[in-house]
């Protein structure tokens, strides 16, 4: 470790303004560390003054990420997960399946993050990322609810969400979530990517298996469904998604969003669904 | 009438080499051989030659083979052990056996060492190291006892002891230390077993069993795994499935044959 | 053309014929496997202690398992100096806390700090794959998987490193009775003890950079005990 100069080192925060800055530092005295804690920051290595070694942190990264690097750093990746509003609240459904490679690292994954007892917010991307910035976002929600008497709004939610991955635009972070919630003005439901895109919608899928997951959703939802028939059309639409992509599938979770907040609906094993469907007499498609 | 489809003539065919490098340049990964991440070793004694090898073959870091054959006959005087790919250092062999046969049968003499040297080292030259067969090639002919390491790109080195493959460097710190001029055949198989038991426990391509082939003036012997020192350790306990442990989902029995009540007809038999 | 004693043909085939870019690669991968198993009161972590580069092995013992001061166990695979960093700045967390709030940190809460210390250099990342094994507030055993940058999740039973996918298939037919007519239940000390004996003595039949000793851990709430076997030295 010789060769990295580690004196010269660059700091990236988010986007906060100096009095939120404060703010944090006189909030949050519970800890030795307490500001990493309240804006949590990065130390990136500055390498580019290495001539020999000329990397940009980015460019690093990338590096030690990819497939060709054969002491690479899994992330695991690979996902399909879907959210719809309906005249019952809004459903989100998402498979259980974490790859890196060809190899499942992990088959029974909590895709949804449960942010606080109003929100929820799905993983698709690096997974760590998702499961770091929407437990950091939870944080911020808590402490806009002290500031401000009062829960916030999906739409400020997802925007403080999408703010904070905005400020890491470039440097390989690798998130797309849905951002579902219920407020004072109702059901909420945005997509949020790590390019920092933020989107409103009734409906989403987002994930390598989210084109089979569309072709399901698309045919069959209506608005103004049951919400039994919501789970239904949720759960079938990630069995869908589980049996066509290689990177999606093992379980099946299931949430409700409603006026009192989140529901967990159930977990499913997508191979007995399987059988569940394939035993159901097929509708004729000229019908 | 002309075949429509010709057999291809002897040797490698390179067909598919261009297509293959435009694949690769757009990022196909080609498939990775077995390659036999080996020790083997050869030494020169009193009355003869005694040749050494492991037993482990390997396809990237997971043991494809734990007990393989490693050294290769070439003529009844005459085996090589063979390090590298492992496709390639049976095929060159097998080869190289086949015309010292030959070679035999058209001069009615024994086989030379030196023949079988230069044979291999112009094959293995003309192919410029594509060919990936590191060899240790030992005898016993009417000049004497010889030994010699051929490398893929084709040369040679004649010396009183030699060791190949990834294990080469453990193997070469028993002999330098221990290896003395006209040794007894105890002794050499001694310091062959050495030299390989230094591979298989330092090297991590190299593993399992040691072989060894001792070759004097007119006799050949093959010590299939001469030595063994690492059998695999008891279970802790047995992992037979009970009967039902596999879930039936639909059962479907046909009748072939007709099962008809009554009396019985007799058998026509005419 | 010099010998090269360790025939790779690599170099020869890079036919493409475009020229190979260097650069400084700061993250080795030292091998070695570790795994844990939860059970009711009880958790089990183990790992051998083979390191190796390349070809050959660094040193026979270097413990991959980690026992921490709150009573929790950390297997760690991957890196080696990595781990032994990650260690060190874990230890520093535990005792500082132990110092602020005048109690140990529980392992739940430890597997929570883990996440955030890992994530902490997401854009230099720890080249480690953890384990965290522990006993929880209800004293039932927990196991805490990670992937490098943070990503984790408290499971049964886990495998990590280079025999991890070898081993995690037993374990899934073995611990989470995947493929068998039965019911999942949490297996007895003995049970995970033959377990972890028999995944680690297989896996160090075919992977390479497996093997030497084994070091199993058990913690229970009345503390943590150790015990070491041999494996395959080849």
């Amino acid at each position: 470790m010789a060769l990295v100069n580690l004196n010269d080192v660059l700091s990236f925060t988010g986007n906060e303004e100096d009095s939120a800055f404060d703010d944090a530092k006189s909030s949050c005295m519970n800890f030795e560390t307490s500001l990493n804690f309240k804006l949590p920051t990065f130390s990136i290595q500055n390498l580019s003054d290495v001539s020999d070694i000329a990397t940009a942190p980015v460019d690093f990264l990338k590096q030690q990420m990819s497939n060709e690097n054969n002491s690479r750093i899994a992330i695991k990746k690979g996902t399909t997960t879907l959210a719809f509003v309906f005249q019952g609240g809004v459903i989100i459904a998402v498979d259980s399946r974490a790859t890196g490679g060809a190899y499942i690292a992990d088959g029974g994954v909590k895709k949804v993050i449960e942010i606080n007892p109003y929100l929820l917010g799905t993983m698709a991307g690096g997974a760590a990322d998702c499961m770091y910035w929407e437990r950091e976002l939870g944080r911020r929600c808590r402490l806009y609810e002290f500031r401000e008497k009062e829960r916030i709004t999906v739409s400020a939610a997802s925007k403080l969400l999408c703010n904070i991955v905005y400020g890491y635009k470039g440097m390989g972070l690798s998130m797309g979530t849905m951002v579902t919630g219920w407020d004072k003005t109702g059901p909420g439901l945005y997509y949020v990517d790590s390019d920092g895109q933020r989107l409103k919608s009734d409906l989403f899928s987002v994930g390598s298996g989210s084109t089979y997951a569309y072709g399901v959703l698309d045919s069959l939802y209506d608005y103004n469904m049951s919400v039994e028939d919501a789970i239904e059309l949720g759960t079938r639409a990630i069995y869908h998604a589980g049996h066509r992509d290689a990177y999606s599938g093992n379980t099946v979770n299931v949430y409700h969003m409603k006026k009192t907040g989140w529901e967990f609906i159930y977990n499913k094993d997508i191979n007995e669904l399987h059988y569940k469907y394939a035993a159901e007499a097929k509708p004729s498609t000229l019908s | 009438m002309a075949l429509k489809f010709e057999l291809p003539k002897s040797g490698f065919n390179f067909d598919n080499y261009n297509r293959n490098l435009i694949l690769e340049s757009k990022g196909l990964k080609s498939p990775k051989t077995i390659k036999t991440g080996t020790t083997i070793v050869g030494c020169v004694y009193k009355d003869g030659i005694v040749l050494g090898a492991d037993t482990r073959a390997t396809n990237g870091p997971i043991v494809a083979d734990k007990n393989c054959e490693k050294i290769h006959y070439l003529a009844p005087n005459m085996y090589c052990c063979g390090a590298g790919t492992a496709a390639d250092t049976e095929f060159t062999t097998n080869l190289i056996s086949s015309k010292l046969e030959l070679h035999r049968l058209a001069t009615n003499r024994q086989s030379r060492v030196v023949t079988a040297m230069t044979m291999l080292k112009q094959m293995l030259f003309r192919y410029q190291g594509n060919i990936g067969a590191a060899l240790v090639l030992g005898g016993y002919d009417v000049t004497g006892p010889h030994l010699y390491t051929i490398a893929p790109h084709g040369s040679t080195d004649k010396l009183p002891y030699v060791t190949m493959g990834s294990g080469s460097l453990a193997a070469m710190t028993i002999f330098e230390n221990g290896w003395k001029k006209d040794m007894s055949r105890e002794e050499a198989i001694e310091i062959v077993k050495d030299a390989i038991e230094s591979g298989i426990f330092n090297d991590l391509g190299s593993g399992s069993n040691v072989d060894v082939v001792v070759i004097t003036k007119d006799k050949t012997e093959v010590l299939r795994n001469y030595k063994r020192p690492n059998e695999r350790v008891k279970k802790e306990q047995s992992y037979k499935y009970p009967r039902g442990t596999t879930a039936v989902l639909k059962t479907s029995i046909r009748n072939f044959v007709d099962v008809t009540e009554g009396v019985a007809t007799p058998m026509d038999l005419s | 053309m010099p010998y090269d004693p360790h025939p790779n043909h690599e170099g020869f085939l890079n036919s493409v014929g475009s020229p190979i870019q260097h650069r400084f690669n700061p993250h080795t991968d030292n091998g070695g496997t570790t795994l844990a198993i939860a059970g009711k009161d009880f958790c089990l972590v183990a790992g051998d202690t083979r390191q190796s580069e390349g070809y050959s092995i660094n040193t026979r013992y270097a413990p991959k398992v980690h026992e921490l001061s709150n009573g929790s166990v950390l297997a760690t695979s991957g890196m080696y100096a990595d781990s032994v960093n990650l260690v060190l700045n874990i230890e520093t967390r535990l005792e500082w806390y132990k110092h602020k709030h005048n109690k140990t940190m529980s392992a739940t809460a430890s597997a929570q700090m883990l996440m955030t210390v890992l994530y902490q250099k997401r854009f230099f990342p720890y080249y480690v794959f953890n384990i965290l094994g522990g006993v929880d507030e209800k004293g039932e055993g927990c196991v805490f998987s990670y992937d490098p940058v943070g990503c984790y999740r408290r499971e049964t039973y886990q495998a990590h490193g280079s025999s991890a996918a070898l081993i995690q298939p037993f374990l899934d037919n073995q611990c989470g009775a995947k493929h068998q007519n039965i019911k999942e239940e949490l297996l007895t000390l003995d049970q995970a003890m033959k377990i972890t004996k028999d995944a680690f003595a297989s896996a160090t039949e075919r992977d390479i950079y497996t093997g030497d000793y084994l070091e199993i851990f058990v913690i229970k709430k009345s503390g943590v005990t150790k015990h070491k076997f041999d494996l395959k030295k080849d």
